[in-house]
């Protein structure tokens, strides 16, 4: 295009875009505009009818733009528009249905489809059934597909045997997108025909039993490649819709079917690889059955599709160590999703014989990657992991990990960890080392862990605090009480937790203190152990912060004040008046058990978020009585979120039954 | 056997107030069918955090000390960071043989040219676009920029480090592999100094309006395969963003299997010999509210 017209345009669709749509005469630009010759002004023409005042008649105009057969831009631009116009374009739309020209019926059908609103079904069932021309009834077909009535379900699977293979066809793909499979003989019969074989497996795949997954078994033997496609799209296909108790039946079957093709290694392998999500997935299932250590990097990397991955960490649960070595040797070339799920699979299958190649592998340079070797070096069980492990406690990224896999080592060469990770303290290593030395050593620790807790960093300081009140509660009380005073924030949270955990109600006056702390962090954690540590002389305090604006301070004080179980209804009604719903909700939990709570719980059944919603319903259907009962079900009849429903009809069973 | 016994498992209730917290914090939607996915990725948090369940992993990103250092670690957890160089092929030949040149001859005067790569994540593509420019001869003496961005810092950690292995290099011709990189290890390499001197690496949550006062006007923006993880009023909300960050008639780069169809119709579709590019019009003025 040249400049000039470039420009042109440009200004035609900024004219649009900013055209005021309240003026007179806006209704005829914007019609005009579906009539330009670029498709961006179109664009903005359909886009701008759709914000039009009244819509009536802007229909009725779009309508008759999709009349103008020579017209092909515009007529696509007003079907696109009416797609968008909601409710009030099915009217029109259904009249257009019985139109003279099929062309038109063609482009109602499918504007039908597209806008998804059950209140057309029969229309488009008439269509599909009764009319003359081939086009439309194929178009209502498809449009039925997309609706997902029951009616449109049942008239699809009669459709199944017009004598029109078209017709068939469009019916059998319908079916598989409202996922509605017809009767498993409906579908053996099309499973011979070879124009609708293809289609005929995917409904197959929506029918997950035993005999429907020994019909697919019999499409993997097939000689052609397009019907043992179809048949492992099938297998896919049921594999995600099956119960686990039904998998392990469809595994079989499926090891038996393959055990018997020769070249099913290769043709798996190949599909695999393909570019078909699919036919990927019933891959993976055919590769769970063959269990050839071979596929395993070849299914780690069909989890770049995340939507398989469950899939793909399943099937390769299957693998024995053998493919654990196949994935090792592939890591580093992986994609990240393949390292994601491979990596974990390493992690199980690892024995002692792999600690050459993982040592290896703390070389590489990717993170992601050095923290699976690390991981699984800690499951081989062999002291030769042990001091490669060692060398890693003083890089800050991978110490707590390394630390984490020496503690598993230790159950087997307790003096070799409990030696090196001594050694790594005593060279200035991170707070995961004394962790890991406490839990390794236990209370022949103490001394160390005193002499931590009074010199070392900020981060050992805290971390010595909270692992000696672990081994030696009355000294780490002790303790805990001399680093409130300590300067640094990190430690005076770690002695106000471990206040709060081995404390009783003799520490109120001490988390008085904490709860004035300079430092956000220290309040939020003197709010917990105050409940924690049943301090009933601060509730005052704590009543006062139920409505704190921040929802990290009024969600600690109406919990600790639960815990303390002096939540007073008072109070709890303020707190469930809260912006931030985790307060609401956790004020309800709190006052699931008092009748103020109750009370509340059915004012909460209104509330907002759909979130509160369910809670309020749970309170009920713990707490609630008879007379709760009319609330729930209202509240029931006007819910439109899922799992509030499902919470409201839980609640009213239970007080159904009471 | 099943690799994650003894793990907790995530509710739906769960999983939806933690994919709406991280929506209303990123715009990041995490779709129905990833609950598996958020569970896996997230399970290592929990137990690093020690929590038992992921009620408490929620509210530990709502309301503990530490809560907006987590979320970056969690919405590290849930994106995945898969690229590596000269990824899809074609639209970079594309972008290299017709849409080069074209940007030399615009800005032949200011021999100035600023490249944006959104989402860049380890930072391959903002390199990759770097080696194009330097092997196409045409901006040597130039005032150049290659701008990468993401939302991970972890990642762009490892970008402005600029050191890789063979996954990153497994679309790499071997000549340019001796061109442009230095190994520093047996199969290790490091992008050569000349490439990263043109590239620069910064911070940037795309649904942030603020966050793009940090960019200045780009000639082309790459920004592929990063609105997947958007649902479309975020995707509208980033292209408005990238839109404003463009110069008349710049041109944006999207991933292979990615469209501005229902999204936008402020760019123009460009059709190239080798591939389709959006371009953003001549005509000034800024985006109708």
């Amino acid at each position: 295009m040249i400049e000039e017209g470039r420009n042109a345009e440009e200004a035609r669709y900024r004219a649009l875009l900013e055209l005021d749509v309240s003026s007179p005469g806006a209704r005829e630009e914007l019609v005009a505009g579906l009539h330009d010759e670029s498709w961006r002004v179109r664009r903005a023409a359909a886009e701008g009818l759709t914000r039009l005042p009244e819509r009536e008649a802007v229909v009725e105009r779009l309508v008759s733009v999709l009349g103008e057969r020579d017209e092909t831009g515009a007529r696509n631009a007003a079907a696109e528009s009416l797609a968008a116009m909601g409710e009030q374009a099915v009217g029109p739309l259904v009249r257009l249905l019985v139109h003279a020209d099929p062309d038109q019926r063609k482009f109602a059908a499918d504007i039908l489809g597209q806008l998804g609103r059950l209140e057309a079904e029969d229309a488009l069932v008439r269509a599909m059934v009764e009319d003359g021309d081939l086009n439309v009834r194929v178009a209502a077909a498809e449009a039925l597909g997309r609706m997902g009535g029951r009616v449109a379900a049942r008239a699809l699977e009669r459709i199944l045997h017009d004598p029109e293979p078209l017709l068939q066809l469009s019916a059998l793909e319908s079916l598989a997108a409202l996922r509605h499979p017809p009767p498993l003989p409906e579908v053996v019969r099309l499973l011979a025909n070879p124009t609708l074989k293809r289609s005929a497996y995917r409904v197959l795949g929506l029918i997950p039993q035993l005999a429907a997954t020994e019909l697919v078994c019999r499409g993997l033997g097939s000689e052609s490649r397009s019907t043992r496609e179809a048949a492992l799209v099938a297998l896919g296909t049921q594999a995600l819709l099956s119960e686990s108790t039904q998998r392990s039946e469809m595994d079989a079957a499926v090891r038996l079917a393959l055990r018997r093709l020769p070249r099913a290694g290769e043709w798996v392998a190949a599909a695999l690889l393909s570019e078909d999500g699919e036919l990927r997935a019933g891959a993976l299932v055919a590769a769970a059955a063959l269990r050839e250590p071979r596929l395993a990097p070849l299914v780690a990397e069909v989890a770049q599709e995340e939507r398989l991955m469950p899939e793909v960490v399943r099937t390769l649960s299957y693998f024995g160590p053998e493919a654990g070595r196949e994935l090792l040797a592939s890591m580093d070339r992986f994609s990240f999703p393949a390292r994601e799920v491979a990596g974990q699979a390493l992690v199980e299958m690892v024995d002692a014989t792999y600690v050459p190649e993982l040592v290896q592998m703390l070389e590489w340079g990717e993170l992601d990657l050095k923290m699976v070797a690390v991981q699984a070096l800690g499951r081989t069980r062999s002291l030769d992991a042990v001091e490669p492990l060692a060398r890693l406690l003083s890089q800050s990224e991978l110490c707590a990990l390394a630390a984490r896999a020496l503690v598993s080592l230790a159950a087997s060469f307790p003096a070799r960890v409990l030696q090196v990770l001594e050694d790594a303290l005593t060279h200035g290593a991170e707070p995961a080392v004394l962790n890991a030395l406490v839990r390794v050593g236990g209370t022949g620790m103490l001394p160390l862990v005193r002499r931590t807790a009074r010199e070392a960093s900020v981060p050992l300081r805290a971390t010595a605090v909270e692992v000696l009140a672990v081994v030696d509660p009355a000294g780490g009380l002790e303790m805990a009480r001399l680093a409130l005073a300590d300067e640094a924030t990190r430690v005076r949270v770690a002695a106000v937790r471990v206040l709060g955990q081995l404390g009783d109600a003799s520490m109120a006056g001490l988390l008085k203190r904490a709860l004035g702390d300079e430092a956000l962090e220290v309040q939020l954690a003197a709010l917990d152990a105050v409940g924690e540590c049943g301090a009933v002389e601060r509730a005052a305090e704590l009543e006062a912060l139920v409505q704190h604006p921040d929802g990290a301070i009024a969600f600690r004080a109406v919990q600790s004040l639960a815990r303390l179980g002096a939540l007073r209804d008072e109070v709890l009604r303020r707190a469930v008046t809260h912006g931030d719903h985790e307060v609401v909700k956790a004020a309800l939990l709190a006052g699931a058990v008092s009748a103020e709570g109750v009370s509340l719980a059915v004012e909460l059944l209104g509330h907002p978020s759909w979130d509160v919603r369910a809670a309020a319903a749970r309170v009920l259907g713990d707490s609630g009585g008879p007379a709760c009962l009319p609330a729930t079900r209202a509240a029931l009849e006007a819910e439109m979120d899922s799992l509030a429903r499902r919470a409201l009809e839980d609640a009213v069973d239970r007080l159904s039954g009471r | 056997m099943p690799f994650d016994t003894g793990k907790p498992e995530m509710s739906v209730e769960e999983f939806r107030l933690l994919r709406d917290f991280v929506y209303g914090h990123c715009g990041i939607l995490v779709r129905d069918d990833m609950k598996f996915v958020m569970q896996r990725r997230l399970w290592p948090r929990l137990e690093v955090l020690g929590l038992t369940d992921f009620s408490s992993y929620y509210r530990y990103l709502r309301f503990d000390a530490q809560r907006r250092a987590e979320l970056e670690t969690a919405i590290e957890a849930l994106t995945t960071h898969e690229t590596y160089f000269f990824r899809e092929p074609r639209q970079l030949k594309a972008f290299s043989e017709e849409v080069l040149p074209r940007l030399e001859r615009r800005n032949a005067r200011t021999k100035r040219l600023r490249i944006w790569s959104a989402g860049c994540s380890s930072g391959e593509e903002a390199y990759t676009v770097a080696m194009l420019l330097k092997d196409s001869g045409r901006f040597d003496g130039w005032d150049v920029e290659v701008h990468g961005t993401d939302i991970s810092r972890r990642v762009l950690a490892v970008a402005r480090q600029g050191e890789y292995g063979p996954s990153a290099l497994r679309a790499t011709a071997p000549d340019k592999i001796a061109r442009y990189f230095d190994h520093v290890g047996p199969t290790r390499v490091r992008v050569r100094d000349d490439i990263r001197a043109w590239v620069s690496f910064g911070h940037q949550n795309l649904q942030d309006p603020e966050a793009g006062l940090l960019v200045s006007r780009m000639d082309a923006v790459f920004c592929r395969n990063v609105m997947i993880y958007f649902d479309t009023p975020a995707r509208q909300r980033v292209l408005r963003h990238i839109y404003d960050k463009m110069v008349p008639g710049g041109y944006l780069l999207l991933g292979h299997s990615e469209n501005l169809i229902n999204l936008s119709a402020d760019f123009e579709l460009v059709h190239l010999r080798s591939d389709l590019v959006y371009r953003k019009p001549e005509l000034g003025g800024g985006l109708a509210p």
